[in-house]
């Protein structure tokens, strides 16, 4: 199978961007998932979608709106009524597609479809406040909930993957002016570019 | 103004698309009554008080609620998922 | 040390001495100055000319209220217009202009205009200019000349015309409370607040936390107030759950608790660190906000109240005590309560000899008494100004005034003075209330409205309440922190105030009429008169007044001229001001920077939207161009071809061989679930449950009221999965559109929709060698006729990617679809360019991508404008008649199906020029009878296949006109010409090509 294409490849480039006084508040990265599923319930079957995809990743979402999980290279998070967004291993759509019947729900392979930023360091919350109209300070937004919103044109569909951490799902078309805003934004705090 | 989505919580008016009246309901597919099909298409009250509206959170989690709101004030009185709501209505007709 | 430094005092670093310039003369100053107070320390008191007049100005106030002393700032090589000098912080090499005088300051020509005094009152260019036209010198096409001079001469500061290089910034915050103001109250509501753990904002339009605690002179807890705020300050900013901004102004309270503040972050600074925004503009969403907006003093209205050397007497304690700074030497006082006594003290106290009070009330509290002889003067009680003298303020001229009946009497007797300090009340600064409020309340102890009640949720502190004193601020504050916090209220001790007893409760006096003008808004040179006459010409009500006057609409939004307009009109009336009202004050409270507003969004205002190949179409020489947010390859031209050169080459390269094209940016929806046949059938105007899987069909979508929606193919990829495309323009509309039908019209039905455009790269590969080219890459399965028929689709692998490849063509040719992972766009891309070689593949872009469409009659937006049916665009074979859709019950209403409806047909240019996008097309070939329009052009180019440049054009009858001569009439593009009307079909109207 061929290699997935970033679509920074051109432009992205690990390095240090400090800010006046010398000091990086954030790192900035591209996450690679090798899957990125949307996986979605007929209304009252919940329950059945999450134990669907606990079957399959091990992850134990809440049927809560904006419920999440974080697990060790795989993540699911709520992003609608009756639909999640799951990242993890390869072929995860069509492992859940095999665990899922159609009485209960249906699943989109997008994993070519979507670019995941990470975004991490004490001044995250202040870098991404200034891009969207929600609130991440963490007693509103723990670790592993999800978040649906967007930067004008571009839809985000966010997950808080660590106390500091944030990663960040935009349509792969966006992805390099979503990339540029959000490096220009974190300018101010100083960044670093590393490879995920 | 402030709509609050049931899913995501109170989000900007800009995050979310005004999908019309929600007192309208589309007659069936298979009706010829040209009259119900006019008045679903363009007769619209304008009240000056409580409308109830369409409002799809496109910038969030993207389903349409019913949102009751003031169109004076603004102010909301109440907010469901459109989908939940029109499918317990219809169960219950 | 300069002429008007005191010897010591004040919160400036005396040590840290900055240069600036004004009017391109050096002056310094210190850390800690605002330009206002430099300048007063430099002793320049003229800073500008007034709006209409040309009147000289000085500085008036020490804060945001400030109406004269609007400066330029000259920085980067950018103008900014229009700023308050009380508000600029000084730093080292600042360069403002006065502004609105030619060719200076000292000799402006403008001033002229105040010869022409009668000319410019309230009214004037309605009156000159908009009137009927009666001779030469009234109507608006006067205006229309004069309008440019007056423009010129009356007016601010002139705009630079480069780009501002600043960069902006939105945030977005949400908290518990929100304190705006940091004064005495606002320090003691956050103190309080944050005690709860609770997440607070504290927002300060001034550079350091404390409003009148740093010049008030008072004693709060046994330390000098300034100590006292400096020491709290430290404390709030110590706590984790606080957040200070200061230099931020909350410029308008919205819905929802939402307050918009300008956090002004680098002004101050010579240099703006990197990365770091000019301007920030805070979107604050508070559960509760705690209004300590303090008061604005108010001036007293006199004939001659706008010579420089006039002051608000609290601006004048505050640049004594805070700057250390005196605004004269010989300082008179003239007031209406007792507040002025205590600047009169502060000045002595600093330095200056103070020559008179001069009060209109006939009696004072002993504690001002007490603080006239502090200042070294017997007040003249029962007095009032009535002139000033001087270019610059060098006498006034008082007489005996009684308060009651507001008579003068006596004659004037001159006092020798270079200030006058006046103070005429105190109004409560409600316009943030204001916003969120009912209406505002009339005061007639304070002489001043008090606050609304809320109509969200805030509540006040401080003198924003009318509570006047420091110790009823720090009470107020406190309360309204816990309150706000929501905890019980403290019976704590306060910390106690040391302060003069002070009666601030004005007498009603607003006005002292006399002769010679006497202003009420400064900004706007309205003055009395102005006034007068808008009573007396039937503008009476507040709001005609503003509109009538300018009264209170300029930059400063009358924050010293809202109440003594009023108080005239009341006046002039004869009714209490009570039922003369006040508008409502809108925001902005001060003026907010246009870049703030658009914050990051500079530049083009939309991001770029990028398909997978598009570096590969950069590199190899394809011009872009925007297809809504999409960057897409118009042509990729070659050396020396013009852009028409490039397009026909690339289209008869299809026609001729093959040619390739990146289609990634059509709108995809995957459609899944146990009811997606059936809700395709509802959607599409034709049949979607019978196509057969791995089968594609072209779909037709109607709005509901029968007009053409969108087109697409749509492909069945399993019982239950479809994938269905649209156009790249409509791929939002659509997804909406069928979203809502989902949840709103049908919610029982069981299909799910997700975008996957993204998801998706396309390739479509289109010519007579097109197979060809895709059976030397495809792996994995046939592509010939049998195993790939016309929109038949197959699975497979190029160059190890896997891709789905569908028949069908848009060109007209023999053409595939060939879909793949986003992330494997370039690649596949690539991979059929290099099995394309052989054939001489060519990459085609936008403009043969058209020529292709037209020459085969294909419809797309242009023709699915929004206003056409099915029937226009020849598309009835479409409508299922057997099944209801979407659109079907509207679509043959009478007006959607009479004959003389714009309908599809073809067009070729008889004078061989080229057609021009929305060219009318008429029937007469005489140019001085062209007759009714009867269509126009959509859609034109050079056909390569006919040799002719052709369109397609909505005309009314349609394709019964086809073989008629008529002609396009383009008066934009200076042509006129006859052209043929023939079917759209120009080229293989039987489809032989794309079956072949």
């Amino acid at each position: 199978m061929v290699e997935r294409q970033s679509p920074l490849t051109p432009i992205f480039r690990p390095a240090v961007h400090s800010n006046d006084v010398g000091s990086i508040s954030i790192t900035l990265s591209e996450v690679t998932p090798l899957s990125i599923v949307e996986a979605a319930c007929w209304p009252g079957l919940n329950e059945r979608l999450t134990a669907a995809i606990q079957e399959v990743t091990g992850l134990s979402v809440d049927t809560t709106p904006n419920a999440g999980v974080v697990g060790r290279g795989t993540a699911a998070f709520s992003i609608g009524p009756d639909r999640y967004l799951v990242s993890g291993e390869e072929d995860l759509s069509a492992r859940l597609a095999r665990v899922l019947s159609e009485e209960t729900g249906t699943v989109t392979d997008l994993s070519h479809g979507r670019t995941t930023f990470r975004v991490s360091g004490t001044r995250a919350e202040w870098v991404l406040s200034k891009l969207f109209a929600i609130d991440f300070s963490p007693a509103v937004f723990p670790v592993g909930e999800g978040r649906a919103t967007a930067h004008h044109d571009i839809f985000a569909q966010i997950q808080r993957s660590d106390a500091a951490q944030f990663d960040l799902y935009v349509f792969r078309s966006f992805a390099r002016a979503f990339w540029n805003t959000l490096c220009t934004a974190a300018e101010e705090v100083g960044y670093e570019v590393i490879e995920a | 103004m402030l709509i609050p989505c049931p899913h995501c919580g109170p989000r900007e008016v800009s995050e979310f698309s005004y999908q019309g009246d929600a007192t309208r309901t589309c007659p069936e597919l298979t009706s010829t009554d040209v009259k119900a099909w006019y008045d679903y298409v363009y007769n619209r009250p304008n009240p000056a008080g409580p409308h109830r509206e369409y409002w799809q959170h496109s910038g969030g989690c993207r389903a349409h609620l019913i949102v009751t709101r003031d169109t004076r004030t603004h102010e909301i009185h109440d907010v469901a998922f459109a989908r939940a709501a029109l499918n317990r209505a219809g169960e219950q007709a | 040390m300069t002429a008007r430094r005191t010897s010591s005092g004040g919160l400036i670093e005396r040590s840290r001495t900055i240069g600036f310039t004004f009017d391109g003369r050096s002056y310094t100053g210190h850390s800690g100055d605002t330009l206002a107070s430099a300048l007063v320390a430099n002793g320049v008191t003229l800073v500008g000319r007034s709006f209409k007049y040309h009147r000289p100005r000085g500085i008036f106030t020490a804060s945001v209220d400030e109406p004269n002393a609007l400066v330029t700032i000259l920085k980067d090589g950018v103008r900014e217009p229009n700023i308050p000098a009380t508000q600029i912080e000084l730093f080292e090499g600042l360069e403002a202009e006065s502004q609105n005088r030619f060719p200076s300051l000292e000799f402006d020509l403008g001033a002229l205009n105040q010869l022409a005094g009668r000319l410019f009152s309230a009214g004037f260019y309605y009156k000159t200019f908009m009137g009927p036209v009666i001779g030469p010198l009234r109507g608006t096409r006067f205006w229309m000349i004069c309008e440019h001079f007056i423009r010129r001469a009356a007016g601010l500061g002139r705009a630079g015309y480069k780009p501002d290089p600043a960069r902006y910034e939105r945030m977005n915050a949400f908290c518990d409370v929100l304190i705006v103001g940091a004064g005495p109250a606002g320090l003691m509501a956050a103190e309080a607040a944050m005690s709860s753990g609770k997440r607070v904002i504290l927002a300060e339009q001034e550079p350091h936390l404390g409003g009148s605690a740093r010049w008030s002179g008072e004693m709060i807890g046994g330390k000098a107030a300034a100590d006292w705020s400096q020491d709290l300050a430290r404390r709030i900013d110590a706590s984790e759950n606080v957040r200070i901004l200061t230099r931020t102004t909350a410029w308008g309270y919205y819905d929802g608790n939402n307050i918009a503040a300008l956090e002004r972050v680098t002004d101050h600074l010579a240099d703006a660190p990197k990365g770091a925004p000019r301007h920030r503009n805070w979107a604050i969403r508070a559960d509760t906000v705690v209004l300590a907006t303090g008061a604005f003093e108010r001036p007293i209205v006199f004939p001659g109240n706008d010579r420089p050397g006039v002051m608000l007497a609290g601006a004048t304690e505050r640049y004594a005590r805070e700057f250390g700074v005196l605004p004269g030497e010989k300082i008179a006082l003239f007031t209406n309560n007792d507040s002025a006594y205590r600047a009169a003290a502060a000045l002595r106290q600093f330095g200056a000899t103070i020559m008179a009070i001069i009060d209109v009330r006939a009696k004072i509290s002993p504690a001002a008494r007490a603080l006239a002889e502090e200042a070294g003067v017997e007040p003249l009680l029962g007095f009032a100004v009535t002139a000033t003298v001087g270019r610059r303020l060098t006498k006034v001229l008082v007489r005996r005034f009684d308060a009651e009946t507001e008579r003068l009497s006596g004659d004037a007797r001159p006092i020798e003075a270079d200030c006058l300090a006046v103070s005429g009340g105190w109004s409560p600064a409600i316009h943030l209330a204001s916003q969120a409020g009912r209406n505002p309340k009339w005061d007639e102890e304070l002489c001043a409205f008090l606050p609304p009640e809320p109509t969200q949720a805030w509540a006040g502190a401080g003198a924003f309440t009318g509570a006047v004193t420091t110790a009823e601020a720090l009470s107020t504050g406190r309360n309204a922190g816990l309150k706000a916090a929501g905890k019980k209220l403290s019976r704590a001790k306060l910390p106690e105030v040391t302060a003069p007893n002070l009666d601030i409760h004005p007498a009603s006096v607003f006005e002292i009429k006399g002769n010679g003008k006497a202003f009420v808004d400064f900004q706007h040179d309205v003055t009395v008169e102005d006034v007068r006459l808008a009573h007396r010409e039937g503008f009476v009500s507040v709001e005609h007044l503003k509109r009538y006057t300018t009264l209170g609409m300029a930059t400063d939004q009358g924050k010293t001229s809202n109440v003594p307009g009023l108080a005239i009109m009341a006046d002039a009336r004869g009714l209490p001001i009570r039922d003369v009202g006040t508008t409502r004050f809108r925001p902005p409270f001060s003026p907010v920077s246009i870049g703030a507003l658009a914050a990051e969004k500079y530049g083009h205002f939309k991001p770029d939207r990028l398909t997978p190949m598009h570096d590969w179409h950069v590199e190899h020489g394809a011009r872009m161009m925007n297809v809504g947010l999409w960057h897409r390859p118009m042509i990729y031209g070659q050396p020396g071809e013009t852009v028409e050169q490039a397009y026909t080459r690339e289209a008869a390269t299809v026609r001729r061989s093959v040619g390739i094209v990146d289609v990634s940016t059509l709108g995809k929806i995957a459609v899944k679930g146990p009811d997606a046949a059936v809700f395709l059938d509802r959607v599409y105007t034709n049949q979607f449950s019978t196509l057969p899987i791995n089968k594609a069909r072209y779909g037709l979508m109607l709005r509901k009221d029968g007009i053409a929606l969108d087109d697409g193919t749509t492909w069945r990829l399993g019982e239950h999965d479809f994938l269905m495309t649209t156009t790249t323009a409509n791929a939002g509309r659509v997804m909406q559109h069928l979203e809502y039908v989902l949840d709103v019209v049908w919610p029982d039905l069981k299909v799910h929709l997700t975008s996957v455009t993204d998801q998706w790269a396309g390739a479509a590969l289109a010519g007579p060698n097109a197979r060809k080219v895709l059976e030397t890459c495809v792996a994995g399965s046939a592509v010939d006729n049998e195993a790939l028929p016309f929109m038949g689709l197959v699975y497979g692998e190029i160059d190890r990617a896997p891709v789905l490849v569908c028949r069908l063509s848009f060109s007209g040719e023999l053409a595939y679809e060939v879909y793949c992972g986003a992330g494997h766009g370039k690649h596949v891309w690539e991979a059929l360019i290099t099995a394309g070689e052989p054939h001489g593949i060519a990459p085609y872009g936008m403009e043969a991508l058209g020529a292709l469409r037209i020459e085969k009659g294909h419809v797309t937006g242009a023709e699915i404008d929004g206003r056409t049916t099915a029937r226009d665009l020849y598309l009835d074979w479409m409508l299922s008649k057997k099944k209801p859709f979407i659109g079907s019950a509207l679509m043959d209403r009478p007006g959607l199906i009479e004959k003389t409806r714009l309908r599809l047909v073809g067009v070729i240019s008889l004078d061989g020029r080229p057609l021009g996008g929305g060219a009318h097309i008429v029937e007469s070939g005489d140019l001085n009878e062209l007759g009714e329009s009867i269509g126009h052009i959509t859609a034109f180019c050079y056909s390569p296949a006919l040799a002719q440049y052709i369109g397609l054009a909505l005309v009314k009858g349609g394709k019964e006109l086809h073989g008629k001569r008529a002609y396009i009439s383009d008066p934009l593009r200076k042509h006129f010409g006859p052209v043929q009307i023939v079917s759209h079909h120009f080229f293989d109207p039987e489809g032989k090509r794309m079956h072949g």
